[in-house]
């Protein structure tokens, strides 16, 4: 028989997996269930598992300025910032992304492959090394403590990355298709809008999803740039629970939802189209 | 009106030369095939035609007009292309119109000629679907669809057919030639099948190595091949070739056998290639001698393979063969029906009469 021992080294994967996932999923999610405690909830001994007095006080507190107290920040403003550099260089990039990529993988000049290879070394520096110089000419070109500064320099570290994932998918798409867009009457950015860049969805967005996420939890950059409290964007937000003197655990459980929430969102909605075979029946193989 | 003229085509990558001056006539309505082996340029030659490649020198006239450097979409031409290239996120209906939206037709005009089209190609049915729900045969059909629609000058075809498989291939050939009886729109076909070019050409051209080898119907290249490389390329099976001189009883091979009678354009001593098609040997009491290698029938004929002191030859016969591998026959060339073939140029000497 071979069912037998095929379900045993089923069982046996899953349960490896199931291990892995709560080691890793155990901490986010002991996070998530202190935002529903109180804080005496959170103080006493024994340990209690599930919040005994569920309460959104901690959300509440977070989004109500009356609530607001040493140096806790106005959340819905640094939410609102986040998302303006998440979004704002992510629409960048995935624009410069694609122009680029297609030139990488259509065009034809000289230095082409090199300067591709030499794009992914660039995602091999360590970001800390560049902190101090980032710091310098961010301030030299009195781009410090601004949004659009961040943007800016997200885009920059951005941009590589987006440049390769759309390149690569562009290449893989038959050149025929475009060539038959082109005997159809059509120009080239016609070809590229109308024919290749639905085609590349899939790249396009998981260039997107990359680029949002470094950017919405990005840390170290926005720390030493931005200053003031208006211009803080979530992530610090959470790092400043720390520096408190009494840890209020149920904040940081809700900021940190609250911080999750898009992420998750963004794997949620586009886990699909990773999936999505979209060349299918295009050529044949 | 369609008539294309090609004027010392060249074309070059970089320093290597692919098309060493091509010149082609073409008339509006008739349907040419280019054929060679791979890598001989006729891709290369459509392609420039289409406008897809640029070409290093020399004139394309369509209609008495210098096409050379215009845009492809500027061409009036269509164009097959050899893994179909269909747009997979739009429909069969949405692939046919593309090219009129991009014409800014109206919608009523574009929904007219896409029927129309579909209606030619038994596309009705379809025309919902996307590319990934049709079979081969359909997204041919597809693509030739797209191309109809334009109503263009020219259509060119790239090896439309070498993805289908043995079955749908002749099916398909004939549709593509019974559209062609139908539109008479000048078509221009590339192809490596030298059947596929004997069965649809109105005109062949054999290309090789960037040169044209030679131009004409498909029973005169047949008939008439102007030196070894035609001869060998078109036919199945391929012509056979045995090295041998002239002398005064006829085409004497190196062990000593006679072919057939020389022509008296010869001298005594030329050295030529004798090339025989397989159709006009025959087994026979004296002659060639020979040793059968293998027997395939294939029912309505029989293909023979033999060897002979000079060479392996292949024969076909409508008849029944009461022989077995191994044994021992003689074999004669049909008269009149051998090439002779000058051994150092490969150039074709003219046809001389075969004998006994």
């Amino acid at each position: 028989m071979n069912e037998s021992p095929r379900t045993f080294y089923w069982i046996a994967l899953s349960l490896v997996g199931v291990v892995i996932a709560i080691y890793i999923l155990f901490p986010i999610f002991w996070l998530f269930l202190a935002s529903f405690k109180t804080q005496a909830e959170l103080a006493q001994l024994p340990i209690s598992f599930w919040p005994q007095t569920p309460t959104l006080d901690a959300y509440k507190a977070l989004f109500s300025p009356t609530h607001q107290k040493g140096q806790l920040l106005d959340w819905p403003r640094l939410i609102g910032n986040s998302f303006f550099i998440a979004i704002t260089s992510t629409v960048l990039v995935v624009f410069f992304g694609t122009l680029a990529g297609y030139a990488f993988a259509r065009l034809k000049f000289p230095g082409r492959d090199l300067i591709l290879g030499g794009l992914l070394i660039s995602r091999m520096f360590q970001g800390a090394a560049l902190l101090l110089p980032t710091y310098r000419l961010m301030n030299m070109i009195g781009l410090q403590d601004s949004l659009i500064g961040l943007v800016l320099l997200y885009s920059a570290f951005g941009l590589p990355f987006a440049t390769w994932i759309i390149a690569s998918s562009l290449r893989e798409i038959p050149r025929e298709l475009e060539e038959s867009a082109m005997m159809d009457g059509a120009t080239r950015i016609q070809s590229m809008v109308m024919v290749v860049l639905p085609l590349a969805t899939p790249a396009l967005i998981t260039a997107a999803m990359w680029h949002f996420v470094g950017a919405w939890s990005e840390f170290a950059f926005a720390s030493i740039l931005l200053e003031s409290n208006d211009n803080k964007t979530v992530t610090i937000g959470l790092a400043s629970f720390v520096e408190l003197f009494t840890l209020e655990f149920q904040y940081v459980g809700a900021a940190a939802a609250i911080v999750a929430l898009p992420i998750m969102l963004v794997f949620f909605f586009g886990q699909r189209y990773f999936t999505r075979g979209l060349l299918a029946g295009a050529v044949k193989g | 009106m369609g008539s294309v003229a090609l004027r010392n085509i060249r074309k070059s990558y970089g320093a290597v030369e692919v098309l060493h001056g091509i010149d082609l006539d073409i008339s509006d309505g008739e349907f040419t095939v280019l054929v060679g082996p791979s890598g001989c340029g006729k891709s290369t030659l459509l392609r420039s035609i289409a406008g897809l490649e640029t070409i290093s020198g020399g004139e394309i006239v369509l209609d008495g007009t210098v096409i050379n450097r215009l845009q492809p979409k500027e061409r009036n031409i269509a164009m097959v292309f050899q893994n179909y290239a269909l747009y997979p996120h739009m429909d069969v209906a949405k692939n046919m119109a593309f090219s009129l939206r991009l014409a800014k037709e109206s919608k009523d005009e574009i929904a007219r000629k896409v029927n129309a089209a579909a209606e030619i190609l038994d596309l009705v049915p379809l025309l919902e679907r996307f590319p990934r729900q049709l079979s081969g045969g359909q997204r041919q059909r597809v693509a030739m669809g797209r191309a109809i629609v334009r109503d263009p000058e020219v259509f060119l075809f790239d090896e439309p057919l070498s993805n289908l498989d043995a079955k749908l291939r002749v099916q398909m050939r004939a549709e593509i030639k019974e559209l062609h009886q139908r539109l008479k729109t000048t078509t221009i076909y590339v192809t490596h099948d030298q059947i596929e070019a004997m069965t649809m050409a109105d005109k062949i051209v054999v290309m090789r190595g960037g040169h044209v080898e030679q131009i004409g119907s498909p029973l005169d290249l047949y008939d008439h091949p102007a030196n070894v490389f035609v001869a060998g390329f078109i036919g199945s099976p391929a012509m056979n070739f045995l090295p041998a001189k002239a002398s005064a009883e006829g085409l004497r091979t190196a062990s000593g056998v006679i072919l057939g009678s020389a022509g008296t354009q010869l001298k005594d001593g030329h050295d030529v290639i004798a090339g025989f098609r397989p159709e006009d040997l025959r087994l026979a009491d004296t002659g060639i001698p020979a040793k059968i290698v293998v027997i395939e029938p294939t029912g309505a004929e029989t293909e023979m393979v033999l060897r002979t002191p000079d060479g392996t030859v292949t024969l076909t016969t409508r008849d029944r063969i009461p022989h077995a591998p191994g044994d021992q026959v003689h074999l004669s060339i049909v008269p009149g029906k051998m090439h002779c073939f000058d051994a150092a140029t490969e150039v074709a000497l003219g046809q001389v009469g075969g004998a006994s």
